[in-house]
């Protein structure tokens, strides 16, 4: 299964700055993206291994795919693509229904990872008032994972305030991050494990922002389970789990056989793998400072996953 | 060599010359048009009297239209309302589930390859209001074995059998949205939007193939020269994207067979993605090098929106009279200006796909910022669809100078929709504002948008002058035009909006002798008459093409 995440935003919020930095920092992965113009994304060109009409090569692994001969055709070159991917990404225009986009991440073969929305912290508000396209803009927040809440430096406090009181109103599902330069990690974008040492985040010139503004950092969280437990179990834990959690993965023996679990904000997954026999037996959370209570989760998953199903 | 045909009466669409006996016609070139008397000056002749009980129009100008007309009646055709296919045969309207069954039960047994996916089009769910939802339940019936994939007229949905689904292992637990579901949470075979119906990826690839053919091409011409179409659009052509859809293109039209004159309009842009203008629009300048007589790119199209029965058009307040507002954008408005602007600076014709008048209010705006920094007299840029243009959107697109060419059979096919659903009554009546545009000064034409509807001049003519819906409501007496105005609208003001107004579109000297030759004159019979006028085929560039089943040998 290849996961498959969806980027989409409105003109102008960062989307192609996120892009081109992971695209940049893999962290190991070779990512696949669709997308909509190589030349916006504006690819080093040292970068470049191999390019023609519609896909480009990067010399890191990753394979950009052009989608001016349409998404089915894009995708199915990208997935054919040997070896594979390890994530595939879409990049959505700035009018694209994103949730009809994420549906593709259903697709035998793929699993959806989330859906990220972009939005410009300081117009955010006024482009959902918009006569043209204020309900894509809010279509895009109804239907995020993840909203990564970019340009923060430029707004007061007070403003960062009232977009948070915002938000939770028009996209109550989504988990929000704030940032600047579009700065998101690769574990909280891809949900993956960064195979570098060092967390990768582009360096910011804090000097000249007008306004302070602190990065997010998150924690880890993991929970070894060398036995099996039931499904119910695991639905009730997922069921209780705390907004703080931003991600949560694992791959986890069952009464009904290897479950694979990803959580990404309000959305859990829940799906069979009966290709595989034994896994790693573990999950893995993160989630923002300082809200983030491993504690918490340690209590949550002693009351839901301690007990060993009685086969 | 010289012929000059005679008729019983020539309606010219030149009006400073308008009507005529005789046309004088020498290499595809008309020579004169007038009595005998005044043509014979220009030498020897051959008198051609096909057409001596005949009335004889102006080839039809067709400004939208797309070659999926003919992709799909290739396949068997399931749509609600009767088609003609290029042969002359008929594929008759399905009007109950049951009557649906049977034609696929009929087309199954044609089949011989067991395995082979049985794929049909047209299928129309609007007219099926009052019955349980189509699904695969109904498809069971023709075959349990067989896969079935049922595509409809939308475009944006599908119905399939079981064999199908599970052909392309697609069971309940896929968490795709657009898969339809019964109350148990079962599959119902209904499949929405591109992610679903891909996964059935047999039958929608069927589907998407089947127009870039050349067999599409010819059955196109051939439903075209059964209309009298002698220059038709293909609207909405990918041959911007790439030579694959370009050269079966270049190699039918060469044909000296092949009865039609084709207006390519390739899409600029995939709609909701971005594209890189600048490249396409050299493209455009570059392929026009590859342009002769019968295949044209007179210029680029654009789509803005969705469709209003879709819900999907983007429209101006009050909004949707009944049913969920999905109206969306195709493009990023701060876009659409830099996306224009490439084609506009070389002078390449526009014609942009507006459904809902805020779109349309997009659109205007746009060519207005465009034309205060490039000035161009004479663009031409047309709204194409412009169904519920306004007063205001009217007086303004006059002083631009853009064009409207309205999808007036909307009216008939949709009308009843319209009025009871979509928009309510008041906007109804003045959807086509044909008459409206002509009070206001803005050329006009009207269009059939094929295969969403039948290709037919004279019936999206009598559309624009009837205004009638099936079930016998009249839309906007107001709204209504004269025959003449409404044959000026599928000829010469078709002909204008593509800059081709003194190649074709009306019979003069120096023109093509590109001729509709009809059984009567649509300007003199019952109005309600005018769409069933017989269209006994055509002439294009002096060469006479017959209709399906007329014999001019």
């Amino acid at each position: 299964m290849t996961p498959y995440t969806v980027i989409g935003g409105y003109l102008g919020a960062g989307k192609t700055t996120l892009i081109r930095h992971l695209l940049e920092h893999p962290e190991g992965q070779r990512l696949g993206l669709l997308i909509n113009d190589f030349g916006a994304i504006n690819i080093d060109a040292a970068l470049i291994s191999n390019a023609n009409h519609n896909t480009v090569e990067l010399t890191n692994g990753c394979i950009c795919c052009s989608l001016s001969d349409g998404f089915d055709e894009a995708l199915s070159t990208l997935l054919d693509f040997n070896p594979r991917p390890d994530h595939v990404l879409v990049e959505a225009s700035g009018v694209a229904d994103v949730r009809t986009l994420a549906q593709y991440g259903h697709h035998p073969g793929l699993s959806l990872s989330g859906i990220i929305v972009v939005i410009d912290s300081e117009t955010i508000c006024q482009q959902a008032e918009d006569r043209y396209v204020g309900n894509t803009v809010l279509r895009h927040l109804l239907a995020a994972d993840l909203i990564l809440a970019n340009k923060q430096d430029l707004i007061s406090e007070q403003e960062r305030k009232d977009l948070g009181l915002w938000l939770s109103e028009k996209s109550p599902q989504s988990l929000i991050w704030p940032a600047q330069q579009a700065a998101l990690p690769i574990e909280i974008a891809l949900g993956v494990e960064s195979r570098a040492q060092e967390q990768s985040m582009p360096q910011l010139d804090h000097a000249s922002s007008e306004h302070a503004f602190a990065h997010p950092t998150f924690a880890r969280w993991v929970w070894q389970m060398p036995y099996a437990v039931t499904r119910q179990a695991l639905e009730g834990f997922l069921d209780h789990l705390p907004s703080s959690v931003i991600r949560l993965k694992g791959l986890i023996d069952s009464d009904q056989g290897v479950l694979e679990i990803q959580v990404v904000g309000a959305r859990h997954t829940l799906r069979k793998r009966s290709e595989i026999q034994h896994e790693g037996q573990q999950l893995v959370a993160i989630g923002l400072n300082p809200h983030f209570d491993a504690e918490s989760l340690d209590r949550l998953a002693n009351d839901w996953l301690a007990s060993i199903t009685q086969a | 060599m010289i012929t000059v045909f005679e008729a019983k009466h020539i309606i010219t669409m030149n009006p400073g010359n308008p009507f005529a006996t005789h046309i004088a016609v020498r290499d595809g070139i008309i020579l004169g048009v007038g009595p005998l008397e005044e043509l014979e000056g220009w030498g020897p002749y051959e008198l051609d009297r096909t057409f001596a009980d005949q009335v004889l129009v102006p080839g039809f100008v067709e400004a939208h239209a797309h070659v999926m007309a003919g992709g799909m009646l290739l396949l068997p055709f399931m749509g609600f309302f009767d088609r003609m296919r290029g042969d002359g045969t008929l594929a008759p309207g399905i009007k109950s589930y049951e009557a649906l069954i049977d034609a696929l039960r009929n087309e199954e047994s044609k089949l011989t390859d067991p395995n082979e996916p049985l794929v049909a089009v047209g299928f129309d769910p609007i007219y099926f209001a009052d019955q349980p939802r189509l699904s695969r339940h109904h498809l069971d019936q023709v075959s349990t074995t067989r896969p079935i994939f049922i595509y409809h007229a939308s475009g944006h949905l599908a119905t399939v059998n079981t064999a199908m689904l599970d052909a392309h292992h697609v069971t309940r637990d896929l968490e795709v949205e657009g898969l339809g579901r019964d109350a148990e949470g079962e599959l119902d075979g209904e499949l929405r939007e591109p992610p679903a119906m891909s996964l059935c990826r047999s039958g929608y690839s069927t589907v998407q193939r089947a127009n870039n053919t050349e067999e599409a091409m010819w059955e196109f011409a051939r439903q075209a020269t059964n209309c009298g179409i002698t220059t038709c659009t293909d609207l909405g052509g990918l041959s911007l994207l790439s030579d694959k859809f370009l050269e079966p293109w270049l190699s039918v039209t060469k044909s000296d067979h092949y009865p039609l004159r084709v207006a390519q309009y390739n899409i600029g842009a995939i709609p909701g993605s971005q594209a890189d203008c600048e490249a396409a629009a050299a493209r455009l300048i570059e392929i026009r090098r590859q342009a002769h007589e019968k295949l044209r790119f007179p210029g680029v199209k654009f789509i803005l929106d969705g469709s209003i029965q879709g819900f999907s058009a983007l429209l101006n307040s009050p909004g949707y009279f009944r049913g969920d507002d999905h109206g969306q954008l195709l493009v990023v408005p701060e876009q659409l200006k830099s996306m224009l602007m490439p084609f506009h600076s070389k002078g390449v014709n526009i014609h942009m796909h507006c459904n809902g008048n805020a779109t349309q209010e997009l659109a205007i705006q746009t060519l207005d910022a465009l034309l205060r920094e490039s000035p161009w007299f004479d663009h031409r840029h047309t709204i194409t669809h412009a169904q519920l243009t306004t007063q205001a959107q009217l007086r303004k697109m006059a002083k631009l100078g853009i064009c409207a060419n309205f999808f007036s059979n909307h009216l008939w096919y949709w009308g009843d929709q319209h009025y009871e659903i979509t928009v309510g009554p008041e906007r109804a009546h003045q959807l086509e504002p044909c008459a409206s545009a002509v009070r206001e000064g803005v050329p006009f034409s009207v269009h059939s948008d094929a295969g969403v509807t039948p290709l037919g001049s004279l019936h999206t003519l009598w559309c624009a002058v009837n205004r009638l819906t099936p079930s016998g409501r009249t839309l906007g007496e107001s709204e209504k035009i004269t025959a003449y105005q409404g044959l000026k609208a599928v000829t010469i003001d078709a002909a204008y909006q593509m800059h081709l107004d003194h190649e074709i579109g009306s019979l003069e000297a120096g023109k093509k002798a590109d001729i509709a030759v009809l059984a009567e004159n649509p300007l003199t019979v019952d109005p309600h008459h005018i769409r069933d006028i017989q269209v006994l085929g055509t002439v294009l560039a002096g060469q006479k093409f017959p209709a399906a089943g007329v014999d001019w040998s």
